[in-house]
């Protein structure tokens, strides 16, 4: 990767704009291994995953001008493009509710980055804010963005009242935030 | 509204981590456009997402790149774009509406409509006269095979009552035919053992030819014999007992002739019960009824 060559995030969107390819490359360089991540995380299979990147970047690359920066970064939107792509996959295979519920009650096997198929990048920082969420905040956290659960399938998981789900959620992040900071 | 109120109330991050439904969605978007406060807590939610998420990043497998660098190059063309998976190809509805449907939409045009109609009716009565058809095919043909199947069972049935009946006349006609041979040959003696004591009233009549040789035996009242036991038939001769074979008792047994050994003289016969299966030489006490040939 061409370490000495960076572009800013407005570069980036007029090169992708302007079909230029040494920049779509440049991206997916950069990127690929966050949205191959989340991916991976989402659909939780190798194959499964490998698709969902390849589409992501698809979607990239067409729908550039549809970025809105006012929304947020490049980033985001792309990272938003990967998670509804890895979702509605999991959910054209069919996962239930229960499935998820399955998934996320057996939490001490799927938080555990030593036994995913691949260790991520950032193994030690991962466990450190793994570790330092308390199980039900942990749980929010992968039901609403790796699961795409909706706020009442959580409160059904978590045994909650509905309107109990959004301060949860941002109790949930103020912790995320300081275990980052952490880091 | 009350901004701080707003911030902490959860909804951004709610927001932020994907769990609004969409209607909510637009709601805070607006609320960003218009309250700065809410718009940095938007960004620095974000922020906090991406750095998590980035913990849990890893290098995809190599050949991705190539095969979407591949894609890229061949875009735009048709063949590029039939290389991609269904899902692929709508992402950008805008350009496929434009290349897919105005060409179609001239050719249907307004020129013929009606003969259009009337080939979808046409075609629409063929494909049902067609799935009628293979409807009637698959079902006569399955009766067919139905009556084939029958009629085949009751050819074979009728068959087997043929050879049976055939087999049957073969066996009786054969031992009509002995018994007729029997008693029109006039070298056959007759002799009949009647039983006394305790054999009294059981009647064994063998029929002897002393030219062929030829011996027979009707039991014609002779109880079954004891459970392990068997009546056996010698011929006297010389004094001694000479093997005639063993035979049946019972009910059954009265009107049959049995065929027993073949004897070259003889000058009377005896019957013996003896343990089943027979006996070599004859057990003399259990000499039951004998008779001698009257010459």
């Amino acid at each position: 990767m061409g370490a000495t060559l960076t572009y800013t995030e407005i570069e980036l969107v007029q090169g992708l704009q302007a079909r230029d390819e040494k920049i779509f490359s440049y991206l997916y360089d950069h990127y690929s291994p966050a949205l191959y991540g989340v991916a991976l995380k989402i659909v939780t299979d190798e194959a499964s995953a490998g698709d969902v990147l390849q589409e992501v970047f698809i979607k990239i690359w067409r729908n550039i001008d549809r970025y809105d920066a006012s929304k947020g970064r490049l980033f985001t939107w792309m990272l938003n493009i990967a998670r509804n792509t890895a979702i509605d996959s999991l959910r054209s295979k069919a996962h239930k509710l229960d499935q998820k519920v399955q998934d996320v009650t057996s939490t001490s096997l799927m938080y555990e980055p030593q036994l995913a198929v691949h260790l991520p990048v950032d193994h030690l920082g991962l466990t450190k804010v793994i570790d330092g969420l308390p199980k039900d905040q942990r749980i929010i956290i992968d039901l609403a963005y790796f699961k795409g659960c909706t706020q009442e399938e959580i409160a059904k998981v978590l045994e909650i009242p509905l309107g109990t789900v959004k301060t949860r959620m941002r109790n949930a992040i103020i912790q995320l935030r300081i275990l980052l900071k952490q880091l | 509204m009350d901004v701080q109120r707003y911030i902490s109330s959860g909804i951004l991050e709610s927001y932020v981590f994907g769990l609004l439904p969409e209607s909510e969605q637009g709601d805070v978007e607006t609320a960003v456009m218009q309250y700065p406060q809410v718009k940095a807590a938007v960004q620095s939610l974000q922020l906090d997402k991406e750095k998590f998420v980035q913990l849990y990043a890893c290098p995809p497998p190599a050949e991705i790149k190539d095969r979407l660098l591949d894609i890229l190059r061949r875009e735009g063309t048709q063949e590029g774009n039939a290389l991609l998976p269904q899902e692929l190809r709508v992402p950008d509805p805008v350009s496929n509406k434009r290349i897919r449907e105005t060409p179609v939409k001239q050719l249907n045009g307004q020129k013929k409509p009606s003969t259009d109609r009337i080939w979808k009716y046409v075609a629409a009565a063929f494909i049902i006269l067609l799935l009628g058809s293979v409807f009637m095919n698959f079902f006569l043909a399955s009766r067919s095979t139905d009556y084939k199947s029958r009629y085949k069972s009751l050819i074979a049935a009728r068959e087997k009552l043929e050879a049976d009946k055939e087999a049957q006349s073969l066996t009786s006609a054969g031992a009509e035919q002995k018994e007729a041979d029997m008693l029109k040959d006039p070298a056959f003696k007759q002799i009949k053992i009647e039983g006394a004591g305790e054999q009294l009233g059981h009647v064994v009549t063998v029929c002897w030819n002393p030219i062929s040789h030829a011996l027979f035996l009707m039991a014609q009242v002779m109880p079954v014999p004891p459970a392990g036991k068997t009546y056996q038939l010698w011929a006297i001769h010389n004094k001694k007992l000479l093997d005639a074979g063993v035979f049946e008792g019972g009910a059954q047994m009265t009107q049959k002739i049995q065929e027993m050994k073949p004897m070259e003289d003889a000058e009377g016969f005896a019957i013996t019960l003896e343990n089943k299966g027979g006996s070599n030489s004859p057990t003399m006490n259990q000499v039951i009824m004998a008779a001698s040939i009257s010459r």
